[in-house]
């Protein structure tokens, strides 16, 4: 397949890209920042050739890494997940914000390991979820974050590139919907022998269409031989009802009822072999009408079905746009790999498969049928223990160059021209730079491995813990030791206090609360989650419910009675999952606390029961908090 | 004044785009047409805001009114908030106020209009400005102001956040708006309200903190000395420390100078003067060094105070500073902590951007005209002054104090018959009205002929540049959108017996009595005609409204109307009103209005309907029998998630700020449990008899109820043509409306 000139040019190509690396890390180790490779910029225009050549580089490759570019993030400072965040809460935030924001950029990057040289086709999709069918789809509206286009735009990405030729896309939900809405005539499916006995209505139904089917039919064949004139023509036209379908004539049958639908197309198949009836779907479902096409010969058939089949293929690639690029993906079986998979892909089902479930656990299984495994580069880390704190690619490229001789060639076989100085998508090359460096530390082989073989990875597959530090996973035994302040604690000596003084301190409302009620008096720690409110943690089990009860009674001591009278409030661990999962689009956790907590007592019913939180043992770093 | 039109470039595209359908017809009779000049109308961004803000000045304080036109990043945040006949008053402002706080301004057309009397012409000074807000709220704008949000004062963690819709976005990118220009370049802002708070911020800050630099406002935590690295770094700074300060002491107690020996900018110790006082610059240690140095002088140097001073953008300058006392120490501690403050709030005052132009144009109290303006003066005061009131009558009260006057040529133009018969009642859009009230400027002829003398002449100047005749080619871009704007009140006023050529100066044209009875007069909704008076905050139903659709549509009453949502997605419109009707009867229901796919406005005959219906609702739920499932209603139950509740209830959830595409997703999303609500207020005793009776006669008299339903069945099938008609007319109307907005 290969010619000679483009084999030319691409050694050109790749002895340039290739022989920087080499440069660098000899050189200049901390500026990652100025390799250069060859990334190919996907927009409207060239998106059909590169999904033809992303297609063969995906089945050539072992991996496919994937990297999003979003409009924003988090939009209070405690959406962000935290330390202390479960699963389950992690995954309510990153719904959230998954729901919201939008991709404008979309970067794959298939790659492979082949003698320890890193082969990467990086390609860079700039989205834009216009509404190609006027149908209020893909997304009616999004929420951009400032300082998230202020990032991209110092990066270098064209906003008008990607607004004016941005590829729309639309999820495998929304393509169902839009076929109906579209209104296009679809070829008719295969009749199903009905066993019902047709009655006395059906059968006059049946004779009238035939009837008039046959008349028709009989009408044009004698026009095809006779020269009319063009007022007896049109007189037909509007006799018969004829009407054109492309070069062939046809004529159109209302229907009333999926059972007429049936009853038409069985008549068809039954009597008129050289018609082809196509079905015109209703605005609001369902089915319109039955277009009948005259054919001329089996040949003209066969040529007008394939045709059809060409029309339908067209328009569903129009319609699923960048959705495409997934399904490939998905197709394939490959392992995907990401970064901070959770954020990733929330995004990626909302936008690409069907709206987010309401919980993880339905996320996760609906993901698995159509990502076999994910690779989170972020949980990779957090198997080397002093990588566990690192959260940035470049920043973990640049302490693993630091610390371990890890020569990784960089491959890009790619033509591209590109003059421009800045280039985007290249944090996708990054981390399968990354993912590479870190397999060959934890001692696992990508030379050509297929990944089913490779227990060791799967092992490492589809864990969507969004907080780098909380791994409930691992067992006791080898929980990493590089940080002295971790330990384990259960979410139920977990307490949240609000309604403080606004610009408290944690070590102030330390302070306050030591003397303010006798379970203060054994250790706790205090940490702010935003302006509002505060978690604290107990080490001891059980005294965050006693100091929950003593909270409820009147029987408060005086400190603290004077401090809940100021307004504070304190809840368990229940009360902030529930605030996740309901009021998230507080700015403060106070009043999104507040509001759980309303309605939580207003439930008659106990809530969550503690024995339904799996979840309850969790690792907190408190120098992360 | 004659004009070369030569000199101007022909800009092809801009030529076409403005001209459009009205100048094919003049290209073919005409063999020459002059290329009208098209010099570009002003660009505002960031980098030339102070020069252009200086001009804009000296143009609006000699203007006799200032023409305005605004571009966002979207309209409705979801499709039931987009504007409909059954709006009432109070739910139209909501609908505005949402999409107001939601959406960014992104350019801001400015263009004030003066009567020069020389030349007897209008001269228009059309400018724009992009806007771009930045981070928190912090805004950005231009004059044809690009205003995009930035962050020039990130006060805490939350990023500005705002919302696009799509379609509006695609609009923009249609007339070739340039977002990178917007995002780069956008001048940002900041509203009154959030000027005061970030004072008031950072008066709290400096009243709370001690310390004199910004670092230091954050509680300084005695660093632990956790690496046996740390432990000597420090000592080993102890002891520097401790050298230059004996050296200080000694060199003065003999009275000479220092000893520049160490003054080499490349060391990590620096001996400089500050304020006075000799000083070390601490010059290439980690920010963790820092900490360390600033711990240890703490703790074992009582005359001598850390500093940080900000310098320009990131770099900041850390200093150790020797000083005679602990009163000295604090005077320079005051002094630097009075410097940061000083800089802070200039950072401020730097941040106010646009909203220079905002306040510019309410302090010279001219007369504002826009084309549709009520969402525009919205914007306007959630971005420049401050968070939107709760009701439409406080937000009036509010705008008028800020803008006496304003004047919306869509009002006027639709009120006055003058005027509508010289429009020949073509439609009322900014760009019809352009050309069929200026011809001569839409069309950029030349001609003189008679047809054209009775015209307004305007002459456009932008800096420098003069010419009567001008087309800057982009519709839709808010710079000539506002020059359109200015150029249909002109010639309006001329067509309203206003003469501008015995107007003197010191005549305000706002006070013209020709022009009183339109004055502060704006749409509230164009869908159904509502106006609002913004001096008085009286409202008007829509008498005006042109299409004669209005006639046909039978008389909203409010109190009549039940909300319907979470129905089956099949249902019609045409098959809810069947169901409703074999139940109370044929002429029950008025009229039914599709607010989406999820949910329906009934209006019933009469407002004891309204409470009847969710009554005998409620009561079906609650049985779940026999007859609830053969009940006619049950079509309309059926699923079980059907919720209904009177008008007030939209209103309510009108008022969320959340917005969920559909609207049962919208209800269930604001916390909505119940299934239905029950008629409130006076009703409410009544409806509980009502209920109580109601529920008796559905339990005990079967038969009585059958046979009830077969005579409304049996209309239902007679009157069903009817019903037809009247859905396939309801989309008409949907369909009318959209293409309104």
């Amino acid at each position: 397949m290969v010619s000679l000139r483009p084999l030319l040019q691409r050694r050109l190509l790749s002895t340039t890209a290739s022989k920087n690396p080499h440069n660098h890390r000899n050189c200049n180790n901390n500026r990652i920042r100025s390799q250069k490779w060859a990334i190919k910029q996907v927009t409207k225009s060239n998106f059909s050739d590169s999904v033809e050549e992303l297609k063969n580089h995906i089945s050539s490759s072992d991996f496919v890494a994937v990297s999003l570019r979003k409009t924003g993030s988090f939009s209070a400072p405690w959406h962000r997940v935290s330390p202390f965040d479960a699963p389950e809460t992690a995954y309510f935030k990153a719904k959230y914000a998954a729901e919201r924001f939008q991709i404008l950029q979309f970067a794959v990057c298939p790659f492979s390991i082949r003698a320890d040289k890193l082969i990467a086709h990086p390609y860079n999709f700039h989205l834009f979820p216009r509404d190609e069918l006027r149908t209020g789809m893909p997304s009616y509206s999004f929420s951009c974050q400032t300082s998230h286009l202020m990032s991209m735009a110092r990066e270098g990405l064209d906003f008008n590139t990607c607004i004016y030729d941005g590829i729309s896309y639309l999820s495998r939900a929304q393509e169902t919907a839009a076929k109906v809405r579209t209104g296009n005539p679809q070829r008719a499916s295969h009749v199903i022998e009905s066993t019902s006995t047709p009655s006395v209505a059906d059968s006059v139904f049946i004779e009238r269409i035939k009837s008039r089917v046959k008349h028709w039919k009989n009408a044009c064949k004698n026009s095809g031989t006779s020269v009319d004139d063009v007022l007896l023509i049109s007189m037909r036209k509007l006799l018969l009802g004829s009407e054109n379908y492309g070069s062939r004539p046809s004529m159109t049958i209302d229907v009333c009822s999926e059972r007429q639908v049936q009853l038409v197309l069985e008549m068809l198949q039954g009597f008129f072999d050289e018609l082809v009836p196509l079905i015109i779907p209703a605005k609001g479902g369902g089915t319109q009408a039955v277009r009948v096409v005259l054919t001329i010969s089996k040949e003209d058939k066969d040529l007008l079905e394939s045709e059809l089949r060409d029309l339908e293929e067209e328009q569903t690639k129009k319609v699923r746009g960048f959705r495409e690029v997934i399904d490939l993906i998905s197709a394939s079986q490959k392992p995907v790999v990401s970064h901070n998979s959770l954020n990733d892909f929330t995004f990626i089902h909302s936008k690409f498969l069907a709206p987010l479930p309401s919980n993880m656990d339905e996320f996760k299984s609906s993901l698995r049928s159509v990502f076999g495994h994910v690779l989170d580069v972020n949980h990779l880390m957090r198997e080397i223990g002093s990588l566990g704190k690192v959260s940035s690619i470049p920043a973990a490229i640049s302490y693993l160059r630091n610390r371990f001789f890890l020569p990784t060639n960089v491959e890009v076989p790619q033509q591209v021209m590109s003059t421009e100085d800045k280039i985007l998508g290249t944090r996708v090359v990054w981390l399968c730079q990354l993912f590479t460096k870190l397999c060959s530390i934890l001692k696992i082989d990508l030379n050509a491995v297929r990944f089913g073989n490779d227990s060791q990875l799967v092992s490492y597959a589809n864990i969507f813990n969004a907080c780098f530090t909380n791994s409930q996973e691992s067992t006791d035994g080898d929980i990493r030791v590089w940080s002295n302040s971790r330990k384990k604690v259960s979410s139920k000596d977990l307490i949240f206090l609000w309604g403080f003084r606004n610009g408290i301190t944690a070590g102030m409302l330390k302070s306050m609360l030591q003397g303010s009620h006798e379970v203060f008096s054994e250790e706790f720690n205090v940490r702010l989650v935003d302006k509002s409110s505060a978690i604290v943690v107990f080490w001891q089990p059980g005294l965050s419910e006693t100091f929950l009860d003593a909270m409820k009674s009147f029987e408060l001591s005086e400190p603290l009675r004077e401090m809940v009278s100021e307004g504070l409030r304190a809840s368990g661990y229940e009360i902030y999952m529930k605030a996740c999962s309901l009021h998230l689009r507080e700015t403060n956790l106070a009043d999104s606390l507040e509001k759980a907590l309303v309605c939580h007592d207003s439930e008659t019913a106990p809530g969550i029961k503690p024995s339904e939180i799996q979840w309850s043992e969790m690792m907190i770093d408190f120098d992360n908090l | 004044m004659p004009k070369t039109a030569k000199q101007w470039p022909f800009r092809a595209i801009s030529l076409s785009r403005a001209l459009s359908r009205s100048c094919s017809t003049t290209t073919a009779t005409s063999a020459v047409p002059p290329p009208p000049p098209s010099f570009p109308l002003k660009h505002v961004t960031r980098s030339n805001f102070e020069s252009a803000l200086a001009d804009l000045r000296s143009v609006v304080r000699a203007a006799d009114f200032v023409a305005i036109d605004l571009e966002m990043t979207g309209v409705t945040s979801s499709p039931w908030r987009e504007s409909f006949e059954f709006d009432r008053f109070d739910v139209r402002y909501l609908k505005v106020k949402d999409s107001a706080e939601k959406f960014a301004v992104v350019q801001f057309g400015v263009c004030p209009f003066r009567w020069d009397s020389q030349s007897l012409s209008f001269i228009a000074h059309p400018s724009v400005s992009l806007l771009f807000t930045c981070f928190f709220a912090f805004l950005i704008l231009r004059h044809n102001f690009f205003v995009f949000p930035r962050q020039e004062l990130l006060v805490d963690g939350s990023s500005y956040e705002f919302l696009c819709q799509t379609t509006s976005i695609d609009f923009l990118a249609k007339y070739q708006f340039d977002f990178n220009a917007c995002i780069n370049g956008g001048i940002s802002y900041l509203s009154r309200v959030q000027e005061d708070e970030a004072v008031t911020r950072l008066n709290l800050l400096y009243e709370d903190c001690q310390l004199g630099s910004r670092h230091s406002l954050k509680e300084v935590r005695d660093t632990p000395l956790v690496s046996m690295t740390d432990v000597f770094f420090s000592e080993r700074m102890k002891i520097r420390l401790g050298e230059w300060h004996d050296a200080l002491l000694r060199d003065r107690n003999l009275g000479s100078p220092i000893k520049r020996t160490l003054n080499d900018s490349n060391q990590p110790f620096q001996t400089i003067f500050f304020k006075m006082r000799p000083a070390l610059a601490l010059n290439g240690f980690t920010s963790h060094q820092l900490k360390l140095i600033q711990s240890v002088s703490k703790k074992h140097f009582k005359d001598l105070a850390y500093i940080c001073m900000n310098g320009e953008g990131s770099s900041s300058q850390h200093l150790v500073v020797y000083t005679d006392s602990e009163h000295d120490k604090d005077l320079l501690m005051k002094e630097v902590k009075d410097e940061h403050r000083k800089g802070e709030e200039m950072k401020i005052k730097n941040t106010i951007g646009f909203r220079h132009v905002i306040d510019l144009l309410s302090s010279e109290q001219k007369l504002i005209v826009g084309h549709n303006c009520f969402l525009d003066v919205a914007h306007i005061y959630s971005k420049f002054f401050g968070p939107l009131p709760s009701t439409a009558e406080k937000f009036v009260t509010s705008v008028n104090k800020y803008f006496p006057q304003i004047i919306d040529t869509k009002v006027l133009l639709n009120a006055n018959d003058i005027l509508q018969l010289r429009m020949k009642r073509s439609s009322t859009s900014l760009s019809s009205a352009f050309s069929s009230l200026c011809p001569q400027i839409a069309l950029g002829s030349q001609r003189s002929d008679l047809f054209f003398q009775s015209r307004v002449k305007v002459e456009v100047q932008v800096d420098d540049t003069r010419s009567s005749i001008w087309s800057s080619g982009a519709k839709h871009e808010a710079g000539y959108d506002a020059f359109m704007t200015g150029c249909i009140f002109a010639q309006a006023c001329s067509h309203l017996g206003i003469d501008f050529k015995v107007f003197s100066p010191t005549e305000h044209l706002a006070n013209s009595e020709k022009l009183q009875k339109h004055m502060n007069l704006l749409y509230l909704s164009w869908t159904n005609g509502d106006t609002i008076d913004l001096s008085t905050g009286h409202r008007t139903a829509g008498i005006l409204s042109s299409s004669n659709l209005k006639k046909r549509y039978p008389k909203i009453l409010f109190e009549n109307i039940v909300l319907v949502w979470g129905f089956p997605s099949k249902l019609k419109a045409m098959e809810i009103k069947e169901c409703v009707c074999k139940v109370f009867g044929p002429t029950s229901v008025t009229s039914i209005y599709h607010l989406d796919e999820t949910a329906v406005f009934v209006q019933f005959g009469s407002a004891e309907l309204v409470s009847e219906f969710l009554v005998l609702k409620e009561t079906l739920e609650r049985n779940d029998n026999a007859i609830s499932v053969l009940h006619p209603l049950s079509k309309l139950l059926e699923g079980g998630n059907t919720h209904a509740a009177d008008y007030g209830t939209y209103k309510e959830i009108c008022s969320s700020p959340i917005s969920k595409v559909l609207f049962a997703d919208q209800a269930e999303a604001v916390g909505i449990k119940w299934k239905t609500k029950l008629v409130e207020s006076e009703v409410e005793v009544r409806t509980q008899d009502h209920e109580c009776s109601h529920k008796q006669s559905t339990v005990n008299s079967d038969s009585d109820s059958i046979q009830k339903n077969r005579r409304k069945i049996d209309y239902a099938i007679r009157s069903s043509g009817h019903d037809i008609n009247d859905s396939i007319y309801d989309t008409e109307i949907k369909q009318i409306s959209a293409a309104n907005l």
